[in-house]
């Protein structure tokens, strides 16, 4: 290899853009040398949009550290991913979120979101789930040809999110459009340009202020009524349109794409899909964390170290933004057992994509419940899937979205 | 063995109640985890052991 780590675009759009469908779309081979050779190394990213340069942290074991040591390792101090602007960070004209905040901001706008996704709370949410599963399924079926990534993937996560927060079925068109533009920020297939973005922020503040206002009045049982009944000392209003923002870009476009993989690798793999065929009654939850796991939907986030210190023989010093690769984390094989290998019934699971430390998804197991009650539904009414043509993928190199995944359904 | 919580540090993620439910509980209203149990038996020990290890704030610490 003749390559630095630097120079390798382990980062770069066009890397995952032109992903090898035959890797999870990844560059595996790149990702095994920056570990095995240069586990901790500066990256420069040398465009207006994106941060200046990072320090990028790829080896499992390292993320897990940089993740839970919030000491050394802040989240409040600016910045989110890789990106220089986003809606919820405060130093960039942003609004604060639980994953820009640390300690004690963290610990109170958690506890009360957190009471919203407990394993109990979202066990209630099974049924509504399924009832979306059941129409997203029947109408795939009328249409037997369709693009997985629009027609299956995109319905659930919107849905969800909108039962999570509370959104009212009247205000669920305008508000899933906003959320779709933070998809996918860089491409011009789905966002014309960031002026797009940038509006869909603005009037998604100004709605969460209204939904907040409306609650007041008229609790339910969702996480913005949880918010304002906790009051202003365990949520600011900055705060809680920081929130909504923050759930708005990181809960849907998530869940489907983590879906989308996992079709796509269990077309790729027919003994897979036939082992998940025998379990389609009660998908068990090691088939959900290797999907995540081999999706990894969120490429990467960065912390700022608060001191100088060494990491993997590196002197980082104070300031320095540390990035955690999380998708080079998921393929590492000091932490798996092959890796490469699809493998739906995989025990040691450390995957990294939903983080690790304290601000470790809030959504995960409304995630994971989403992606198990579709999947059920959708292998127990057909005999088979197939692929009608290549994936693509949405050029991003933060967010591992699929753009386009055509398939044909032969009812069971 | 002997189990003691930093409730400080607690913020409900909720993965010890996943890798020990025999040791651990989150009801709808608590703002901690409930320890059931603690001082559980030897059976419990690796459960124990995950659920400290998975804990994303370190919150639990094994005794004896
Ligand atoms: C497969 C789907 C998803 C993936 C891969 C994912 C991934 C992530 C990641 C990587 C983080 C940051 C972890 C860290 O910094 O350690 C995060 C945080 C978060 N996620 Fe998710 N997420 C998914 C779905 C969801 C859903 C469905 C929701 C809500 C309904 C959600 C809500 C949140 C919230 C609120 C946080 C911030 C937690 C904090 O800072 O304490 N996510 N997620
Ligand atoms: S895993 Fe840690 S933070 Fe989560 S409930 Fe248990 S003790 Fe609390």
């Amino acid at each position: 290899m003749t390559l630095t780590a630097s120079e390798l675009g382990v980062l770069s759009t066009d890397t995952y853009a032109q992903g090898d469908p035959t890797t999870f779309g990844l560059p595996l081979d790149h990702f095994d040398y920056i570990r095995d050779n240069e586990p901790c190394f500066m990256q420069e990213f040398n465009d207006p949009m994106l941060i200046e340069k990072a320090w990028v942290v790829s080896r499992n074991e390292d993320i897990w550290e940089v993740d839970r040591n919030q000491q050394r390792y802040a989240a409040d101090r600016g910045y989110v991913n890789m990106w220089k602007v986003t809606p919820i960070d405060p130093t960039m004209g942003g609004q604060p979120a639980m994953l820009t905040s640390d300690g004690e901001r963290h610990r109170a706008q958690r506890q009360v979101m957190s009471k919203g996704f407990t394993p109990k709370v979202v066990a209630k949410l099974e049924e509504k789930f399924r009832e979306y599963a059941v129409t997203i399924i029947d109408e795939a079926l009328d249409k037997r040809e369709f693009n997985f990534v629009q027609d299956i993937g995109h319905a659930m996560p919107m849905e969800a999110l909108g039962d999570v927060l509370g959104v009212p079925p009247g205000d669920r068109a305008k508000f899933f459009s906003w959320v779709d533009t933070f998809a996918a920020p860089f491409d011009t297939r789905i966002t014309p340009s960031f002026d797009y973005v940038m509006e869909a922020i603005g009037n998604l503040m100004v709605y969460s202020t209204e939904l907040a206002e409306a609650k007041r009045q008229n609790p339910g049982d969702d996480v913005m009524s949880r918010i304002v009944a906790a009051g202003a000392d365990a949520m600011s209003e900055d705060e809680i349109m920081g929130n909504v923002a923050l759930l708005a870009s990181g809960a849907a476009e998530s869940t489907r794409t983590a879906m989308s993989h996992g079709m796509h690798e269990m077309m790729r793999n027919p003994t897979q899909m036939k082992w998940l065929r025998e379990r389609q009654s009660d998908i068990p939850s090691s088939a959900i964390q290797e999907i995540v796991r081999i999706a990894s939907p969120f490429t990467h986030l960065v912390r700022t170290a608060t001191e100088d210190h060494v990491l993997q023989g590196q002197e980082i010093s104070e300031g320095d933004i540390v990035l955690m690769l999380f998708v080079a984390g998921n393929f590492d094989p000091r932490a798996f057992d092959n890796p490469r290998e699809f493998d739906l019934s995989r025990e040691k699971n450390p995957h990294v994509s939903f983080g690790r430390g304290p601000h470790q998804c809030l959504g995960k197991h409304v995630a994971s419940l989403e992606m198990k009650v579709l999947f059920e539904e959708l292998l127990q009414r057909t005999k088979d899937i197939q692929p009608n043509g290549d994936i693509e993928y949405v050029r991003d190199a933060y967010s591992r979205g699929v753009y386009n995944l055509p398939v044909t359904l032969t009812p069971a | 063995m002997k189990i003691t919580v930093d409730f400080d540090h607690c913020e409900v993620h909720g993965d010890c109640v996943v890798a020990a439910p025999e040791v651990f509980d989150i009801g709808d209203d608590d703002d901690v985890v409930q320890v059931l149990d603690d001082n559980p038996g030897e059976e419990l020990r690796t459960k124990v052991e995950t659920a400290a290890k998975m804990c994303p704030v370190a919150a639990i610490k094994l005794g004896a």
